[in-house]
């Protein structure tokens, strides 16, 4: 998912967006607030967010568990699963609430 | 006009010398375009110190005996030429991870019990009686799990592996390619038996993809590959047991 | 019979060798990726409360500093993208009837392919 989805979106909002997202353009903000609101992208938006959280936090849970926090797994699966239980949440509200 | 000689740092450890860690010896030896590793750890001992102790029998690397630390990566020294490291020096160690028992010479109790572990035989529900003849397999079922069965147990893929550097016991690569050899094998009907073991943090899910142990090995065994075809049967497995815990095989 | 026992690898171990160094920069890919997500969570809020909150959003990232933030997190995300699309057929082999087939093309079937195309899809239907 991340790896599908990821790139396109930092091109977007990094570097394409903020320079030719003024009032009036292709990218105004009532086009893309129009877009995101559509229910459908705010369901890829938020299946990309959730499953890219996760992904990453399984990855970083193993990565503190490569350098030696091995011992600490259970711990390091409340943190890391639980801070992408809490970022989908948050990305559901902010969706919903657009 | 002199000939061209290349230096070789061997480590040493000679137990009953009452010694525990005796370092590494340097060896200037005759240096020859075609001439391998071992060449040299043999022209060494010949010629220069006969206590010199490390394992090796085919030197065409068929045989898996000839494996050791070259230049700190995991080679088969009768595959590692003298002319890919000149002018060195190179450094030989005994593989890594392993216990070393005297120089260049390992223990590798424990890779044998790992892989006898995961049952490296065709497992049948049934047998079936020798009048009914032979198991009958095509050439596409063979070459579905064929790549795993040319591995020559040398061990280079335990000494790649991080993860058999850091945890005691870890399946390991080889073991766990020789389990889909047989899982793969459509003779086979054994791999709910494997499935404990594989299935296991100390099994296929210990693997965190690094990919060294298949860049290593001589054979293009690939056990990385077959490693994470295993976690994915594994978890395949898994759903299939939360959703049919009594189903059919 | 007295065994020099294996030293056990320092927390350090991924420092030693080129293949090790490699593996944890594309593990370590996952760190920028989830700071962009957090970055993402912000834009979402700013983008649901109105339009100036999100002009005046999108005028903070016309900085040198975030710009070079999403440089990271690009190739961050580009690295990621390209060792996992070429991880994928190992991962899940291709099979066309009993062939295997090669891992290049698997790799584009399943990963580059689907990737460039729906990259495409989204920049076009977002900036047409």
């Amino acid at each position: 998912m991340s790896a599908l989805f990821l790139p396109v979106m930092i091109l977007l909002t990094g570097f394409l967006l903020p320079f030719i997202g003024g009032a009036g353009s292709h990218a105004s903000y009532e086009r893309v607030h129009g877009l995101v609101s559509f229910w459908l992208v705010k369901l890829v938006l938020f299946a990309v967010i959730a499953f890219s959280l996760f992904h990453c936090a399984h990855r970083i849970r193993h990565i503190l568990m490569d350098v030696g926090l091995r011992e600490a797994a259970g711990v390091l699966s409340v943190i890391c699963y639980g801070a992408a239980l809490v970022g989908a949440g948050i990305a559901a509200s902010f969706l919903i609430g657009l | 006009m002199t000939e061209k000689t290349i230096e070789l740092q061997v480590y040493r450890y000679q137990p009953e010398n009452g010694e525990t860690d005796t370092g590494f010896q340097s060896f200037e030896v005759p240096y020859h375009e075609h001439w391998v590793v071992l060449d040299a750890l043999n022209w060494v001992k010949d010629e220069v110190d006969g206590t010199l102790s490390f394992r090796w029998s085919c030197r065409m690397g068929v045989c898996g005996s000839c494996g050791m630390m070259v230049d700190g990566d995991a080679k088969l020294t009768c595959n590692a030429f003298l002319k890919d490291y000149y002018p060195g020096p190179i450094r030989v160690e005994p593989l890594s991870y392993f216990p070393v028992e005297r120089d260049l010479i390992i223990d590798f109790n424990g890779f044998m019990s790992r892989l006898k572990s995961i049952k490296p035989w065709i497992i049948r529900d049934e047998e079936k009686p020798l009048e009914e003849g032979e198991y009958l397999q095509s050439p596409a079922q063979l070459a579905f799990f064929k790549q795993y069965t040319m591995c020559i147990n040398c061990m280079l893929c335990y000494s790649a592996c991080p993860v058999v550097g850091t945890e005691e016991n870890f399946l390991g690569p080889a073991a766990i390619a020789l389990a889909q050899r047989y899982n793969l094998d459509s003779r086979d009907q054994g791999g709910e038996q494997r499935e404990d073991l594989l299935g296991d943090d100390e099994g296929g899910w210990g693997c965190t993809f690094v990919g060294e142990c298949s860049r290593v090995c001589p054979k293009d065994v690939d056990p990385a590959g077959a490693i994470q075809r295993a976690k994915v049967s594994s978890m395949l497995n898994w759903y299939k047991r939360l959703i049919m815990p009594r189903g059919e095989r | 019979m007295n065994l020099r026992y294996k030293t056990p690898l320092r927390p350090s171990w991924f420092m030693d060798k080129p293949g090790f160094r490699l593996f944890m920069l594309r593990e370590a890919t996952s760190l920028f990726m989830a700071g962009y997500l957090i970055f993402l969570l912000v834009w979402l809020r700013r983008l649901g409360q109105g339009p100036e909150a999100y002009a005046t959003f999108l005028e903070s990232l016309r900085h040198p500093v975030p710009i070079l933030l999403h440089l990271v997190a690009l190739a961050a995300s580009l690295y990621h993208s390209i060792t996992w699309f070429n991880l994928t057929p190992k991962i899940m082999p291709m099979y066309l009837g009993e062939d295997r087939l090669p891992d290049k093309l698997a790799a584009v079937a399943m990963g580059f392919g689907p990737w460039i195309v729906l990259s495409g899809i989204i920049l076009w239907g977002v900036l047409r």
